[in-house]
């Protein structure tokens, strides 16, 4: 394959910036459903505007239950309840009250022995992306590279001039060094960081420690590459916030495609940098 | 500006004033613009008695004799260095009245256009109504919410015109802004900051023969809100207007700041209005600093609108990724190289100095325009659509800022308020 025909969207969704880089097709039909395919997760996961989120948020909020008739939404409970188990409840976008969800795949609901509700915020970007590349791969797009505020990237297939797509993850304070390098193809790479570029903007997230609810300060960033965005973006986050016994276990499964790197403060802070202001 | 001169700057004026008003949504949210901008009927101009010949009495009696159906036919004043000027405006047999009940007996006018200050509306304007004459009085409606509400009530018991003075309403570049707000070209309408900020006393000087309390009526409380009738009224009517709902509830605080000089009205006030779905209207006014002058910050999703400067804003979209502008000119030239990617989640800046685009227009005749529509209406018998609840809802929400102030504690919206 050269390396000619490509073509590329850039657009805010999500509260980021979203790059789609298509390799060896131009049909512009291809991107137009890749973009809807994300805008639609946005829709459905977004807890910025009335969506079916804020609706199921509401219905819980109060420790009651839902039938959850959105595809998209219903997808991502029923993926989050999996990762929820695979990361030993590390990985909860419902602050720690996972445990309390009950849901039934047959009658799609949901109910909640206590008030909760969710915050999709990074796995969100990982889902939307894993719609996208489904999107392209039925468009007969035969690579890709796609990026959801740099912290979420999946590739589709091969590098446009063959092989793996070389990826590598720059170190949030050492200008040019670079933290790991990794080979992916058909793949997806998620990095959690509570420091570098964009971490101390107004309006980010904390990162939450789900097992006590404590906002996680210390400086490090997470990285985890994995088959899907959705499993990526859940590793990325449970190690971020895990204990040194968890991130081991986590780590050893798959020791090619998960690392946490701790920072020690830039020189000069008193303090580690916290994630958000 | 020579008549025809005139004639052409009416008919553009016109023409954007429909043009802005005619979009999706719009005669619902407007319904008042398409009708002003009609053709108005041949017949008898409509003659007026207008009561308060002061500053803003003698802007209007000049946008009257601008209108092509109203005609100024009587005057009523009871400080005559103001009545002196007003008579310049008018021809010299005009009649000319120190009380306005003289004038409302003395009949020769056909409707009555009020200019007084704040406390005299009510009485100036129900005395008019009783009399029989449809009455047109400059916002804010009246000292007391329940003053706004005895008007309306008495307009309607004796089936006679009430309009309320709010430019605002007639103004293209408002409709076309509300056309595009209304359009979702600035996604939904979360948060409106609006302020009036001036840096000046607000005090008059006292003419020969003029007393403080008749020239500085702004300046005390028995007279007048101060900044909440007179500035933020017409902000607030922006406000509903522009989040085509009204406030659930309202808390502020106020205080004589700078101009510590025997006022009891507050120089410095401070709002927040609640709207349903968490909405809000921040609202700030000050006599001190004039940096941030007269505005009202639109801010939906998708982008901003600053009305009194003109401008639409969008949000400001996010440049390219630079790893991956060089990944691509990588592969353009055939080389396979590391693309350095990742780390927090990037955020978008804060926009700060984006120049945004213009809503066009910026000359206006909207309050001859206002006449031209009371005059139709009195001719017909019918008032022209929706202006009175913006105006009366303006006026509540400005009065009911001053009683949250008062009292340090948030108002929920009342429910005895009229219904339209
Ligand atoms: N829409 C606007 O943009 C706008 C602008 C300025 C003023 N206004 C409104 O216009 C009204 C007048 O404001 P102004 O600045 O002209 O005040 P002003 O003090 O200059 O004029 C008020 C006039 O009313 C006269 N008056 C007082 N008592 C009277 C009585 N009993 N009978 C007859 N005349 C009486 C006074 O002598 C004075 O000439 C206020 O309600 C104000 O809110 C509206």
């Amino acid at each position: 394959m050269t390396g000619a025909a490509a073509s590329v969207a850039r657009f805010a969704a999500m509260g980021t910036r979203v790059e789609l880089h298509v390799f060896g097709c131009d049909d512009p039909a291809a991107l137009a459903a890749a973009r809807a395919a994300i805008l639609s997760v946005e829709d459905a996961l977004t807890i910025h505007r009335p969506s079916p989120t804020t609706a199921l948020n509401d219905a819980l909020s109060s420790g009651g239950n839902a039938v959850v008739e959105d595809r998209l939404l219903f997808g991502a409970l029923v993926q989050v309840d999996a990762l929820w188990r695979g990361t030993g409840g590390l990985f909860d976008p419902s602050l720690g009250h996972w445990s309390a969800l009950t849901i039934d795949r047959a009658s799609r609901r949901v109910s909640s022995t206590r008030p909760l509700t969710f915050d999709f915020g990074g796995f969100g970007k990982g889902y939307a992306l894993d719609r996208a590349v489904t999107a392209l791969r039925a468009m007969g797009v035969p690579s890709a590279l796609l990026s959801a505020g740099e912290s979420s990237i999946a590739v589709l297939g091969q590098h446009p001039l063959g092989g793996d797509w070389p990826l590598a993850v720059p170190h949030p304070a050492n200008d040019g060094a670079w933290l790991v390098e990794l080979e992916l193809q058909d793949a997806a790479l998620s990095i959690s960081s509570t420091i570098g570029p964009g971490a101390a903007k107004p309006g980010r997230a904390a990162m939450i420690r789900p097992t006590d609810g404590a906002i996680v300060t210390t400086a490090a960033t997470a990285i985890a590459a994995a088959a899907t965005g959705a499993e990526a973006e859940a590793l990325s986050t449970a190690l971020l916030v895990s204990d040194p016994v968890a991130r081991d276990r986590l780590c050893a499964a798959a020791p090619e495609q998960r690392f946490l790197f701790p920072h020690a403060a830039p020189v000069g802070a008193e303090r580690a940098l916290e994630p958000t202001a | 500006m020579t008549d025809d001169d005139f004639a052409l700057s009416r008919r553009t004026f016109l023409d954007r004033v429909l043009l802005a008003s005619a979009g999706v949504g719009m005669s619902a949210a407007a319904p008042w613009a398409a009708r002003a901008a009609e053709d108005i009927a041949k017949g008898p101009r409509v003659r007026i008695g207008v009561i308060g010949t002061g500053d803003r009495g003698r802007t209007l009696i000049q946008n009257l004799n601008k209108t092509r159906n109203c005609t100024v036919a009587a005057l009523c004043d009871n400080f005559e260095p103001h009545m002196a000027k007003a008579r310049a405006y008018v021809p010299a047999n005009t009649p000319i009245f120190t009380d306005h009940r003289k004038m409302l007996e003395a009949k020769g006018i056909d409707a009555v256009v009020i200019a007084t200050p704040l406390d005299l509306h009510a009485r100036h304007t129900i005395d008019a109504l009783e009399a029989g004459y449809p009455v047109f009085c400059e916002k804010a409606m009246a000292r007391t919410i329940a003053d706004c509400s005895a008007m309306v009530t008495r307009a309607r018991a004796r089936g006679k015109i009430l309009q309320i003075g709010h430019q605002r309403l007639f103004n293209p570049t408002y409709l076309n802004a509300l056309k595009r707000a209304q359009a979702g070209e600035i996604g939904n309408i979360t948060q409106i900051r609006a302020s009036w900020h001036r840096n000046r006393s607000w005090r008059r000087q006292i003419p020969p023969g003029g007393t403080e309390r008749e020239i500085n009526w702004r300046l005390y409380r028995d007279r007048s809100a101060g900044l909440m009738t007179e500035l933020a009224t017409h902000q607030l009517q922006v406000a509903n207007w522009f989040m085509g709902g009204l406030p659930t509830r309202v808390m502020g605080s106020g205080s004589i700041c700078f101009w510590k000089d025997g006022r009891d009205v507050y120089d410095q006030v401070a709002l927040i209005y609640d709207y349903s779905d968490g909405r809000k209207v921040i609202y700030t006014s000050m006599l001190n600093n004039a940096r941030y002058g007269c505005e009202e910050q639109i801010q939906g999703s998708k982008g901003t609108i600053e009305p009194e400067l003109g401008r639409i804003y969008q949000e400001v979209q996010p440049g390219a990724v630079p790893a991956l502008a060089r990944m691509r000119a990588d592969v353009q030239a055939g080389r396979k190289n590391t693309v350095p990617i990742g780390g927090a989640t990037w955020f978008p800046e804060l926009p700060v100095t984006t120049p945004g685009d213009s809503l066009g227009w910026g000359e206006y005749d909207e309050t001859m325009l206002q006449f031209e529509g009371f005059g139709e209406a009195v001719r017909s018998g019918k008032e022209v659509p929706g202006l009175l609840a913006q105006a009366y809802y303006a006026s509540v929400a400005s009065l009911l800022g001053e009683q949250a102030i008062d009292q340090g504690q948030a108002l929920a919206w009342p429910a005895d308020l009229v219904t339209f």
